[in-house]
């Protein structure tokens, strides 16, 4: 007889198609077509169907030749991610431009009084002024106007330009100065007050500016002022020019928001961590309190609100009350967030604490049966619901060559790591952790401060090159490719993405370098923290060195460099571990649904 | 082989027509490599082909990096074909894209991402 086993998961569809003679399946062929609606839904079906005919096109069958289909019983979890920042910074009364203009004018520091290029004729001789140059005033009029008043001995000892015109100006003045361009909120910049202008070297950084003693000398600060300033060097540290500008009551604040406190309720104890302490203490006290009942955030803080968001996503999806939906597992990661500094002028970044999370909850069992009976109906076969999910996916993994029992399998999807053990005995236990994929995803827009989510997934899928002709690029390891055809001119000099569909450009400055430390620290801050956490857990001792052999499956398996960075994480604990081979064929796809066809051969 | 022991100077060279080209549109456009910081160079020519002229431009250059300008203004680099020329915008437009052609030639030797120069002509 002909039997298929489909596994609907979040994100494909996969069928193992198998002829199965006196208990023994011969495999004939697998397909694979992306999950139609979300999982455990009837918009499956149509997923189902494709992904049914693909594999039976493959060996010229129809629909009417299949005797049985099989269907997984999904596990009943779903994840959500949130991230809320814990520090920011504020400028009030004193401000300052920090930023890299590709092309700054002159060299060195400059002190003065902020005053408009229109009442540079108003300056005495003798005055320290640092010029303010709108768009409306061209390079020609304010280089001539700065050397008219130079001639007249009034101190012109820096600029600030609207336009990208530094190097212009700075080119047709007598006396050179430091000068900053490209500042877009030039009107925000007060009249009167005094400012500091620094301009570094190509290839150098500003040293004055960026440190808080250097900003004490310029401006002839109190220690108890200096220790306001520390923000303010601190966000220019790297920057080739910036200007600070005091006004009397100015100071700036690096303000720590109350994050609030996060209560991890379990079946016998209970913990109170302050979101503050980062991420490493919340962990430490889901793993002391285990198992886990809820987590909830106090209310009217921070935490509070970040827990609160994903109990509503939830509740949405699962149509329950907030009430009932139960977070049953958390993983905390520390990161960092580029906010917009309030009170900049140049759309100033700095980079501020936050801690992301990734919540787990069980949710009902979802409507499989449904799913069956309408399939039933559609296909004239016959369609029943097999096994448990998990334990389908580690009778699939067992067919990997070299394997053996007892094996974990860590499954990595999108929404939640699964991690099954099953023992010599045949006997297996699962378990479901928050964080995966998403969660990936999340960490790499947040650091980079990319709003759109596709930038990031891409980023997180495919490798990095740079375009560093017209005609080659330099792949992330070194390797350059050469192209007949010139490349599209949008990506010339760009950190571009190696997607299937071609290059995208990374928009931003980021070097390669940056980014794909950014991409491999949050998939070692989600992978590698879950893998070791899932085998714990289902260890049976729970100690990770008690396990011999570890296979990956599911879609983040397929990834290009997460399976090596838990190969290589795991093996420091003398453990096998590795990407799944099901059926010596099919790679890391495919287990649940081999799975279901070999317990039915095993007659269950 | 011509060996020659005065080096060039490695410029942006711009060639431009006679008597068809406003002085301000070349202005603009040497206005642009200047504040990249490049050297370039300015001739006049007969022709008013800006993509002949940016051609013959980049194969004047030492570093290959042309700007003709005629009808248009057209970037061209040395290892591309030569009716297919980096890009070529309409001559009269505003100072802002006229500045950015120059800038873009100056960022094609410098290798930086290019500013944008408006529609292609």
């Amino acid at each position: 007889m002909i039997i298929a086993g489909i596994d609907i998961g979040n994100a494909s569809t996969e069928t193992a198609l198998a002829r199965v003679t006196d208990g023994t399946p011969e495999f004939l062929a697998s397909g694979i077509v992306g999950t139609t609606g979300i999982k455990g839904t009837r918009q499956n079906i149509h997923g189902v169907f494709a992904s049914l005919k693909q594999a039976l096109d493959k060996v010229n069958l129809t629909v009417e030749d299949v005797d049985l289909v099989r269907l997984n019983e999904a596990a009943p979890v779903i994840g959500d991610v949130a991230m809320e920042t814990i520090t920011e910074t504020i400028i009030t009364e004193s401000t300052m431009i920090g930023h890299n203009p590709s092309t700054p004018g002159g060299l060195g520091t400059g002190v003065g009084k902020t005053a408009s290029i229109r009442d540079l004729k108003k300056a005495n001789k003798g005055d320290s002024v640092i010029v303010i140059i709108p768009r409306e005033i061209d390079f020609e009029n304010s280089s001539q106007m700065i050397n008219e008043a130079d001639a007249r001995g009034v101190y012109v000892n820096g600029a600030i330009v609207q336009r990208d015109d530094g190097v212009l100006i700075n080119n047709r003045l007598n006396n050179k100065i430091p000068i900053v361009d490209e500042v877009a909120l030039i009107e925000k910049v007060p009249m009167g007050m005094r400012a500091a202008v620094e301009v570094a070297e190509p290839g150098q950084v500003i040293d004055q500016l960026s440190n808080p003693y250097g900003i004490a000398t310029v401006f002839d600060l109190t220690s108890d002022e200096t220790k306001q300033v520390v923000p303010v060097s601190r966000a220019l540290i790297g920057n080739r020019s910036a200007v600070v500008i005091k006004t009397p009551a100015g100071d700036v604040k690096e303000r720590k928001i109350p994050a609030g406190k996060i209560i991890v309720e379990g079946e016998h104890k209970k913990a109170e961590i302050n979101v503050d302490d980062g991420a490493e203490a919340i962990m430490e006290a889901i793993r002391s309190v285990a198992p886990v009942l809820d987590v909830t955030g106090e209310p009217g803080t921070n935490a509070g609100g970040m827990l609160e968001k994903v109990r509503q996503v939830m509740s949405n999806l699962t149509n329950q009350s907030p009430k009932n939906i139960k977070i049953q597992d958390l993983l905390a990661v520390d990161t960092f967030v580029p906010q917009k500094v309030r009170g900049g002028i140049a759309d100033e970044f700095s980079m501020e604490n936050a801690v992301g999370i990734a919540a787990m909850v069980k949710a009902d069992k979802l409507q499989m049966s449904m799913i069956a009976e309408e399939l039933e109906k559609e296909l004239k076969v016959k369609v029943e619901v097999g096994g448990v999910e998990a334990d389908m996916a580690i009778r699939g993994a067992l067919t990997t060559p070299g394997s053996n029992k007892p094996m974990a399998i860590i499954d990595m999807g999108a929404g939640s790591t699964d991690a099954a053990i099953i023992n010599r005995a045949g006997k297996i236990h699962s378990i479901h952790l928050a964080g995966a994929g998403n969660m990936v995803t999340m960490l790499i827009g947040s650091e980079l401060g990319f709003d759109d989510m596709g930038l990031p997934e891409d980023i997180k899928k495919y490798p990095l090159a740079k375009v560093e002709s017209m005609f080659h690029i330099r792949h992330e390891d070194g390797t350059v490719q050469f192209f007949d055809e010139p490349l599209d001119p949008r990506v010339f000099a760009r950190v571009v993405i190696l997607t299937p569909n071609g290059m995208v450009p990374i928009p931003g400055n980021y070097p390669m370098e940056r980014i794909k430390q950014v991409r491999q620290d949050a998939k070692k801050k989600v992978f590698v923290v879950n893998a070791i956490r899932a085998l714990e857990r289902v260890s049976p001792t729970g100690n990770v060195r008690d396990m011999e052999f570890v296979t990956m499956v599911g879609g983040s398996a397929l990834d290009f460099e997460i399976p090596q960075m838990i190969t290589d994480a795991l093996s420091r604990y003398s453990i096998v571990a590795g990407r799944a081979n099901i059926r010596a064929s099919e790679g890391p796809r495919n287990a649940v649904a081999t799975g279901l066809v070999l317990a039915y051969c095993e007659g269950e | 082989m011509n060996v020659s022991f005065d080096a060039p100077k490695p410029e942006i060279k711009i060639f431009y027509g006679k008597n068809s080209v406003p002085k301000d549109i070349v202005g603009q456009v040497t206005l642009g490599i200047e504040e990249e910081g490049l050297p370039f160079s300015v001739e006049e020519k007969e022709s008013s082909d800006a993509l002949h002229l940016a051609y013959k431009a980049a194969e004047a250059s030492h570093l290959g990096v042309g700007i003709g300008i005629g009808e248009n203004v057209t970037l061209h680099f040395i290892k591309f074909k030569e009716d297919e020329p980096l890009f070529s915008i309409k001559s009269e437009n505003n100072e802002e894209n006229l500045r950015n052609m120059g800038a873009n030639a100056a960022r094609l030797v410098k290798r930086m991402p290019f500013k944008d120069v408006g529609e292609q002509a």
